[in-house]
């Protein structure tokens, strides 16, 4: 039977060559590591995230009045409910995780560099996508915590001078956080974004296909040193087949993943949910101690910090394009960061940064 | 047994066995709630159902027909079509309850007349105690 279906498929899609070519003969950088990995985690992270995010719209209802209840009820009364939401809402965290930890290691092995420029702008937009998602979901519940988080977020464009306003307002839907608010926001995550998501996904899948994968520039000879002038595919024809060499390592770190959220959702399973994200919005009474998702943190901390909101924004908007558009700053041949005392100095400075703020921003 | 063939069967196991223990969450999960407990009665005063009219309700989370006709007194019935689900209507000019959809046709006992219905209307349990009707 298998057979039959396979002979079905090699007579008119030529199945064979196809595997051979994209799979079995697909060869991998000889010194490839296990962080090479993280980029197919975190498309399992967001398969998983579509998935558990498909069995909660089936119960959720998106309206201010049963939003919460409707939330609560997933969690307490339809069977296996819990299980779902906390699924979507650990995957949501953890899969920013793998994204950020994925760049960092991207960063750090200097796989940025020509020819690989534009594979990194698609996976710094993926990070922004992935936080917008993270950001439009957290309104959902409607619950005090994520109705004024959402309040405070989506307040800090009015300090932009002339389009501010019209900015938060459109955000919004109005001058607050209301229903309206609600319905633009489940709208942006289970419609807009998700399809976002794929077409970046699929040029950044395209574009390591293309270039083909980066060695590593601990241990190899910097043979992308030579005068880049046309187009070369660095196909490594010495290096390991992807099956099953490499494809063992992405499932090993897949089940990292797995066992990572099932960890957290059996041992910590109120980690994302502080006492706050368990009681209905209230829009007339904030409550203390109000801020964003980790991830946001730091940025959060960054504006409350600096005394001139613009200003805040200006900067944040400066260090984002800093970050997207990096491989055009830093045209540095060398790739290994052992190598270049300076660029580990400001990578270690803003990453120690990044976390001071984020521990303060918490408190 | 080699290395190669205890891994992979290993890897299948495993595989397997965390694909199948997601099957009774999801069948759970999706599967209908239980239906919430209704009132096993309707109660209707007389007064409210004039000889030759009727009144619409919901019994047991079915729509039905409490139904007063000249002649034959009270009778309740589905108005769930038995054709395709649609809901009756009565129509009081011809004496009939007709069906919107595709045009069914059943009398005042709920028995097909005319259309594509394969089945009667299902009657429910009715009894007049003094003043008021009582369904089911």
């Amino acid at each position: 039977m298998w057979e039959r279906i396979k002979n079905w498929l090699e007579v008119r899609i030529g199945l064979d060559d196809l595997v051979r070519s994209q799979v079995t003969d697909y060869r991998v950088p000889k010194n490839i590591n296990i962080f090479y990995t993280l980029g197919f985690v975190a498309a399992i992270g967001y398969l998983i995230q579509v998935l558990s995010g498909i069995m909660l719209l089936i119960h959720y209802v998106p309206h201010p009045d049963h939003a919460f209840k409707s939330v609560q009820d997933i969690m307490l009364k339809v069977p296996f409910g819990w299980l779902f939401r906390q699924m979507h809402v650990v995957g949501s965290n953890l899969m920013i995780a793998a994204i950020g930890l994925h760049m960092l290691t991207v960063f750090l092995m200097g796989n940025y560099k020509r020819p690989r420029e534009l594979t990194w702008v698609g996976g710094a937009l993926l990070l922004l996508v992935t936080i917008a998602f993270g950001f439009s979901g957290y309104l959902l519940p409607w619950t005090q915590l994520s109705y004024w988080a959402t309040t405070v977020v989506t307040s800090i464009p009015t300090a932009v001078p002339v389009v501010g306003d019209v900015v938060a307002r459109v955000l919004r839907g109005g001058d607050q956080v209301t229903g309206t608010t609600l319905s633009r926001f489940f709208a942006f995550h289970v419609s807009v974004l998700p399809p976002l998501f794929l077409i970046l996904a699929g040029m950044h899948v395209f574009l390591i296909k293309r270039i083909g994968i980066s060695a590593t520039p601990f241990g190899l000879p910097a043979e992308e040193k030579r005068p880049w002038t046309e187009y070369h595919k660095k196909s490594h024809a010495d290096g390991y087949p992807y099956y099953p060499r490499f494809f063992q390592m992405d499932m090993l770190m897949v089940m990292v993943y797995l066992a990572l959220m099932f960890f957290l959702i059996t041992v910590a399973p109120n980690l994302f949910f502080p006492e706050e994200a368990t009681v209905p919005a209230d829009p007339f009474r904030t409550p203390p101690h109000v801020h964003p998702e980790w991830y946001l943190l730091a940025p959060y901390q960054m504006l409350r910090i600096i005394p001139n909101k613009f200003l805040g924004i200006i900067i944040q908007l400066a260090l984002f394009l800093l970050f997207l558009l990096w491989p055009f700053f830093d045209t540095e041949k060398e790739k290994n960061i052992m190598k270049r005392p300076m660029l580990r100095v400001l990578f270690l400075f803003a990453f120690v940064l990044w976390v001071i703020l984020m521990f303060w921003g918490g408190y | 047994m080699k290395r190669r063939s205890f891994l992979k069967g290993l890897l299948a196991f495993l595989g397997t066995t965390t694909l199948v223990s997601f099957v009774y969450p999801i069948f759970r999960y999706l599967a209908p709630p239980a239906g919430t407990e209704t009132s096993k009665t309707v109660v209707i005063a007389k007064r409210d159902i004039p000889l030759g009219d009727a009144r619409e309700i919901v019994f047991n989370n079915v729509p039905a027909i409490v139904l007063n006709r000249p002649g034959k007194g009270l009778i309740a019935v589905s108005r769930v079509c038995t054709h395709l689900g649609c809901l009756v209507q009565y129509d009081a000019a011809n004496m009939r309850l007709v069906c919107p959809c595709h045009a069914g046709i059943y009398d005042l006992e709920g028995n097909i007349v005319s259309g594509p219905p394969p089945k009667p209307l299902p009657k429910l349990p009715l009894r007049v105690e003094g003043e008021t009707i009582v369904i089911g």
